[in-house]
C-alpha cells in the first residue's frame, strides 16, 4: 500500500501546473476509426436491439430471421407498461433513491478520500487496506440479517431501507483516494497549511474544487449503480412500492414471457439514466480532458 | 491567548480531524456491512432452517467441514467462480486498456466515442441479462442465427460449461469494459508529453511506449480497476441466475455448469432454506474473494514503475 | 454563486433524504379502508373477484402483489423468516407447501370444519404434522394432453380428440405414435416439448412418488419412476423431444413458435397457452392423458401468515376466494380447475367448452381427470426433488450424460436432500 501512497505524479513536482497542456496525441488513422466504430457498434447494439423489441408486437419477436428494425408499437407498449404496473411510482422511487445515494456517496467519499490521500494519521495504511477489503464484502450475502435489522427499524418495504445502506461505498472512498493522490499536489496543501488553513478549509477550498471532475465521474457511476441495484431492493421492497428494477422483475413474472413488455419497461427505465448521462456525461468527459488531472 | 487557541485547534486538526473525515464511512459500514457479516458468521456455526430460527442447534465448524471435505457441488461452484473471474476480469482490463489507448488519440467526435463506450454501463443488470439471454437463445437467438449464416453450427449456450461461461462473461465484459476504459483514459491524459518525447528521442516505437510508459504510469488505476473488477466478478449472482430463469434457476444449469459460489449460496439459503449452511458458504466466499483480490492487488502492483 | 452551489449539494442531500423519509410511509389503512394485501404469482384469475369483493365490502381495499414464481416464494421465505413484510394473504404453490407446512406456527391455523369443501388429498397436502391447516386450496392441476391439430394432420395422424385419445392408452403407445409422427413431421416440430414435463406427469400418476408415507425419499427403489425415466430417455434419444425445460422463457417461446405437437396440460396450462401464444387460437385441442388418467401437477393454496395486521379480515377474504362459488367463477374465466369436488357435477363447470381449444369440452375432460385422480403423498422436499429430476433429464437432452449416468446422479442428489 505504502508504495502506492508514496508515488506522486511526475509533474506534481511543479506546484503550478502549466496552463495549457500540450499532449502528445497520436492523430487517429482510419484503423483507429474502424476499431472505435466497431467498439461503439458493439456497445450500442444490445441497447438498440432492446429498443427494436420494445417497438414490436409480441408476435414479431423470436422470428427467424430476426427482426432488426423498429416497428410502430412503442407507444402502445409504453401504455401497457403503465397500465400493468405503477411504473410512475417506480420511477419516482428510483429517482429519490439514486439521487440521495449519489449526493451522499460523493460527499463522504471526497472527505474520506482526501483524508486517506493527503492527511497523515496513525493507522492510515491499515485503515485504507480495510476499506479495500470491505470492497470485497459481498453485501447481498448478508441479506437476511440486514433484512432483520430493517424490520426492527420499521423500514422493511420502505425506500429508506434501500437508501441508507448505500450512503457510503468502499468503492467511492477508494476511487477518490486514488484520484487525490495525483490530482492535488502536496505542495499546494503545504502552502495552505502555512497560511494557517484548517484541514476542513483545505478540503473546501482546495480539494473539493480539484475533485470536481472525479466527483462528477463518481457521481455518475454511483447514480447508475444505485439506479440499477436489483437484488437488495427485490428482497426488502414490496411490489406496491417498487423501484424501476423491482417493477421490471414483476413484469417479467408470471406464466408467460412477454419480451416486448419487459424490454419496453427496461427501455423506459433507462431513459432517466440516459438523461443524467447526456447532461453530465459531456461535462465529465470534457472535465477529464480539461487538465483537471494536472499533468 | 488567541494564538494559543489557534495552536490547540491546529493540533487537534492535525491529530483528530482525519478520523472525523473517515468516520462516516466506517460507522455506516459497521452498521450495515459488518453487523450482518458477523451475524452470518454466528449463524454459520449452527444447523438452522431459514424459517425456523428457534430450533437452531450449535454445530461448531460442521458446516465448514462438510463444505470443504464432502461437498463436490461447493467445489464445482468455486471452480466456476474462478473460471468466470478469469474470463471476465482479464478481458475487461485488457480491452479497456486498448480502448483507452484508441480514445487517447486525436479523434474527431471524441465525445461521441467516449460516451458511447460507457453506454452499456447505464443499462441495468436485469435488462442486460434478459437481452443477452435472448441473444444467446438456442433456437431463436440472434447469435446462433449469425453463426448459422456463416456456416457454423448452432450452439446450445446454456448446455456446455465453456459455452455458458463465455455467454455469462460476455454480459459482464460488455457491461463494464467501457467503464474501466474511461478510468484509464482519464489518467492517460495526465501523462505529460515530455515523457513520450524523451522516449521517442530514445527511439522507442509506439508499442514500446505503451508498455514502458503508459502502463507503468497507469499503475494506480490498473490496481484500482483490477481490485474493483475482481471484487465484483467473484460474486456474480444476477447474471447466472437470470441467464436460466425458471424453477431450476438456482442450480445454474442442468449439471450446475454455471452455478457460481454466490448462486450456490442463494440455492442453499433461498431454495433449500438451509440458513446455516448458506452462511458458511458466504464466509468461505468472502475469504476466497479477499484472497483473490489481495493476489490481484499484489500482481497489479508488480507492474514496473519505470 | 459558486459558493452557494457547493453548499447546496449537501443540503440537497439532506433534503432528499428527508423527503424519502416522509414519502412512501405506507400504512395498513387507505382512506379509512382496511387494506388487505395478497401475494400471488402467475395468473390466479382473481382480478374480477377482487372488484366484486370490494363492492360488497366497502371498507376493504385489496392490493395484489404479483411476482415471478421463484421471487414470490423466495421473498415469502425471507418474510416468514424475519417475521415481517409478508402480505396478509400469501399464495403457495404445491411445490413449496410441504416446506412451509413444517413451520405451521408462522401461519394462522385455518378452520378445520370447512374440510369437506375440498378434495381429501388437497386438504391433507397443506396439513401440518400436528394437524394444523395452513392453507386453503385454490386449484388443482388434473392432467390432459394439449395437442396441435394442424401438426397431427400434416403428419397423417387423426385429429379428432376421441380418436387422438385412443392413440395412446399407455405412455408406451404415446412414444410409439411419436415415432410415427416424427417420421412425417413438419420441419422444426417435435412430438413433445421436453422430457422433464412428461416425467412430471408420469411421476404424478404413480401411486407413490418421491417419498413414502414416512417421509423417506424412495426414488432409488421406485420402479414406476425408473420405468418412466427409461421410456422418456428413449423418446429423447429417438429425437421426439424439443428439449425445452418447462417454465422457462424458451419453453414459452416454444408455444408461440409451434416447436412441439403435444404438451402435458394441467388445467392451468391452458390459461398459459392462451396468454403466451394468442395467435395459435383454434389450432389446439385437448385429449386424455396416457396411463389411464389421474395424476396431478401443480395447483396452489392461500395461506394467512400470522405476522399480518389484519388476519381476521384476511381469513375472511381467503375463505371467500376459495369457496366453491368463486372457484367456479375462476374456472369459467381462467380455466383453473377447482379443488372443490362438488363442482365437478355442476352443469356450469362440467359443460364448459373452450373455443381456443377448438371447442374442446374442457369441463368434462378435467372433471373426469380430477375424479380419476389417485392422491399421491408429497414429502417435505418434493419440489426440490422434482427440480433435480428435471435437471437430470435435461442433462440427457443436452447430451451431457447418458441416461444411466444421469439417473445415478439424480438418485444421489435426491437422497442428499433428505439430510
Amino acid at each position: 500500500m505504502t508504495s502506492v501512497l508514496d508515488r506522486s505524479a511526475p509533474s506534481a513536482a511543479s506546484p503550478t501546473p502549466p496552463k495549457r497542456r500540450r499532449r502528445v496525441a497520436v492523430v487517429a488513422g482510419p484503423w483507429t476509426y474502424a476499431a472505435l466504430i466497431a467498439v461503439l457498434a458493439g456497445s450500442a447494439f444490445p441497447v438498440y436491439w432492446s429498443l427494436v423489441v420494445s417497438s414490436q408486437t409480441p408476435a414479431a419477436v423470436d422470428r427467424v430471421p430476426p427482426v432488426l428494425v423498429p416497428g410502430g408499437h412503442l407507444f402502445a407498449n409504453i401504455a401497457r407498461v403503465f397500465d400493468t404496473t405503477d411504473f410512475a411510482l417506480a420511477l419516482m422511487n428510483s429517482l429519490v433513491v439514486a439521487g440521495t445515494i449519489t449526493v451522499s456517496v460523493v460527499f463522504f467519499s471526497t472527505l474520506a478520500g482526501f483524508a486517506f490521500a493527503k492527511l497523515r494519521f496513525r493507522g492510515r495504511s491499515a485503515l485504507m487496506l480495510l476499506v479495500v477489503a470491505t470492497q470485497a464484502v459481498p453485501t447481498e450475502l448478508g441479506v437476511i440479517p440486514l433484512y432483520m435489522m430493517m424490520s426492527d427499524f420499521g423500514w422493511a418495504g420502505e425506500i429508506h431501507a434501500v437508501i441508507v445502506p448505500g450512503l457510503v461505498t468502499a468503492f467511492g472512498v477508494f476511487f477518490m483516494r486514488q484520484y487525490f493522490e495525483r490530482a492535488v499536489p502536496d505542495e499546494l496543501l503545504e502552502a495552505g497549511r502555512m497560511d494557517g488553513c484548517s484541514s476542513l478549509r483545505l478540503y473546501w477550498h482546495v480539494v473539493l474544487p480539484a475533485a470536481r471532475p472525479a466527483a462528477a465521474v463518481l457521481g455518475l457511476f454511483t447514480f447508475m449503480q444505485a439506479w440499477n441495484d436489483f437484488f437488495w431492493p427485490l428482497v426488502v421492497l414490496v411490489p406496491e412500492n417498487p423501484t424501476v428494477q423491482t417493477a421490471l422483475s414483476t413484469l417479467a413474472s408470471g406464466y408467460t414471457t412477454d419480451y416486448t413488455l419487459v424490454l419496453t419497461a427496461a427501455t423506459i427505465g433507462t431513459v432517466p439514466v440516459l438523461l443524467v448521462f447526456l447532461l453530465f456525461g459531456r461535462q465529465i468527459v470534457g472535465g477529464i480532458m480539461q487538465g483537471a488531472l494536472k499533468g | 491567548m488567541r494564538t494559543d487557541w489557534r495552536e490547540r485547534r491546529h493540533r487537534w486538526d492535525i491529530r483528530y480531524a482525519p478520523y472525523a473525515y473517515i468516520a462516516p464511512y466506517f460507522l455506516l459500514f459497521a452498521v450495515f456491512g459488518l453487523f450482518p457479516l458477523l451475524y452470518t458468521a454466528w449463524v454459520s456455526l449452527h444447523d438452522r432452517n431459514l424459517l425456523d430460527g428457534d430450533s437452531a442447534t450449535f454445530v461448531g465448524l460442521e458446516n465448514y467441514a462438510q463444505l470443504l471435505t464432502a461437498d463436490p457441488y461447493f467445489w464445482n461452484a468455486m471452480g466456476n467462480t474462478l473460471s468466470l473471474w478469469v474470463l471476465t476480469t482479464v478481458p475487461q482490463i485488457a480491452l479497456a486498456l486498448g480502448i483507452a489507448q484508441l480514445l487517447n488519440r486525436r479523434i474527431r467526435t471524441r465525445t461521441l466515442f467516449r460516451m458511447g463506450v460507457l453506454l452499456p454501463n447505464i443499462t441495468s443488470v436485469a435488462a442486460v441479462t434478459i437481452i443477452f439471454a435472448q441473444l444467446f437463445g438456442r433456437d431463436f437467438g440472434l447469435i446462433n442465427w449469425v453463426l448459422e449464416l456463416f456456416g457454423a453450427g448452432r450452439i446450445d449456450w446454456q448446455a456446455g460449461t465453456a459455452s455458458s461461461h463465455v455467454a455469462i462473461a460476455t454480459m459482464v465484459v460488455w457491461r463494464w469494459t467501457g467503464y474501466h476504459a474511461l478510468i484509464f483514459l482519464a489518467s492517460m491524459q495526465a501523462i505529460p508529453s515530455s515523457v513520450y518525447e524523451a522516449a521517442r528521442l530514445d527511439g522507442a516505437n509506439s508499442w514500446q511506449q505503451f508498455w514502458r510508459i503508459t502502463v507503468p504510469m497507469l499503475r494506480p488505476q490498473i490496481i484500482f480497476s483490477t481490485v474493483i473488477a475482481t471484487a465484483g466478478n467473484m460474486r456474480l449472482l444476477a447474471e447466472p441466475l437470470l441467464f436460466n430463469p425458471g424453477a431450476a434457476a438456482a442450480t445454474g444449469g442442468s449439471d450446475r455448469q454455471f452455478q457460481t459460489a454466490a448462486l450456490y449460496l442463494y440455492e442453499q439459503g433461498f431454495a433449500k432454506y438451509d440458513f446455516g449452511y448458506a452462511s458458511a458458504i458466504a464466509w468461505l466466499l468472502l475469504v476466497a474473494t479477499v484472497l483473490i483480490t489481495g493476489l490481484s492487488y499484489l500482481a497489479a502492483r508488480r507492474i514496473r514503475t519505470d | 454563486m459558486r459558493r452557494t452551489t457547493r453548499a447546496a449539494v449537501p443540503l440537497l442531500g439532506v433534503g432528499l433524504l428527508a423527503a424519502s423519509l416522509v414519502a412512501g410511509c405506507g400504512s395498513g389503512a387507505a382512506g379509512g379502508k382496511t387494506r388487505i394485501t395478497i401475494g400471488l404469482f402467475g395468473n390466479f384469475g382473481y382480478q374480477q373477484l377482487f372488484e366484486e369483493y370490494e363492492k360488497a365490502h366497502p371498507d376493504i381495499d385489496i392490493t395484489d402483489r404479483t411476482a415471478s414464481y421463484s421471487d414470490h416464494h423466495k421473498n415469502l421465505a425471507a418474510h416468514l423468516a424475519t417475521n415481517n413484510g409478508a402480505a396478509d394473504i400469501e399464495a403457495v404453490d404445491t411445490g413449496y407447501i410441504n416446506q412451509f407446512k413444517t413451520n405451521p406456527d408462522r401461519f394462522v391455523e385455518l378452520d378445520a370444519s370447512r374440510k369437506d369443501q375440498w378434495l381429501d388429498w388437497k386438504w391433507e397436502a397443506s396439513l401440518s404434522k400436528d394437524g394444523k391447516q395452513i392453507g386453503y386450496g385454490t386449484d388443482v392441476g388434473g392432467l390432459a394432453i394439449c395437442y396441435r391439430r394442424d401438426f397431427l394432420e400434416q403428419a397423417g395422424l387423426p385429429t379428432e380428440r376421441d380418436q387422438v385419445s385412443a392413440l395412446w392408452p399407455t405412455w408406451e403407445d404415446f412414444m410409439a405414435k411419436g415415432r410415427e409422427f416424427q417420421a412425417k413431421a413438419p420441419a422444426g416440430v417435435k412430438w413433445f416439448d421436453g422430457g422433464p414435463s412428461l416425467l412430471n406427469a408420469i411421476v404424478g400418476q404413480a401411486p407413490t412418488g418421491y417419498y413414502d408415507r414416512d417421509d423417506k425419499i424412495v426414488v432409488g427403489s421406485n420402479t414406476d419412476i425408473k420405468r418412466g425415466w427409461d421410456l422418456v430417455a428413449k423418446g429423447v434419444a429417438d429425437g421426439l423431444s424439443a428439449g425445452l425445460l418447462y417454465s422457462t422463457p424458451a419453453w414459452n417461446t416454444g408455444f408461440k413458435q409451434g416447436q412441439f405437437a403435444t404438451v402435458i396440460c394441467p388445467a392451468w396450462q391452458m390459461a398459459k397457452i392462451k396468454d403466451q401464444a394468442p395467435d395459435t387460437a383454434g389450432k389446439w385441442d385437448l385429449a386424455a392423458v396416457p396411463g389411464g388418467g389421474g395424476g396431478n401437477w401443480g395447483g396452489s393454496y392461500l395461506t394467512v401468515p400470522k405476522q399480518g395486521k389484519n388476519t381476521e379480515k384476511a381469513i375472511e377474504l381467503a375463505t371467500w376466494l376459495t369457496a366453491p362459488e368463486q372457484q367456479a367463477k375462476v374456472f369459467a374465466s381462467a380455466g383453473l380447475l377447482p379443488s372443490a369436488p362438488k363442482l365437478y357435477s355442476e352443469q356450469s363447470v362440467a359443460s364448459k367448452t373452450d373455443p381456443f381449444f377448438n371447442n374442446a369440452p374442457v369441463g368434462k375432460v378435467f372433471t373426469d381427470a380430477a375424479q380419476a385422480l389417485k392422491p399421491q403423498y408429497q414429502g417435505p422436499k418434493a419440489g426440490d426433488v422434482q427440480t433435480e429430476l428435471g435437471n437430470a433429464m435435461l442433462r440427457v437432452e443436452q447430451g451431457k450424460q447418458g441416461p444411466e449416468e444421469s439417473w445415478t446422479q439424480f438418485v444421489g442428489d435426491a437422497e442428499k436432500l433428505a439430510k
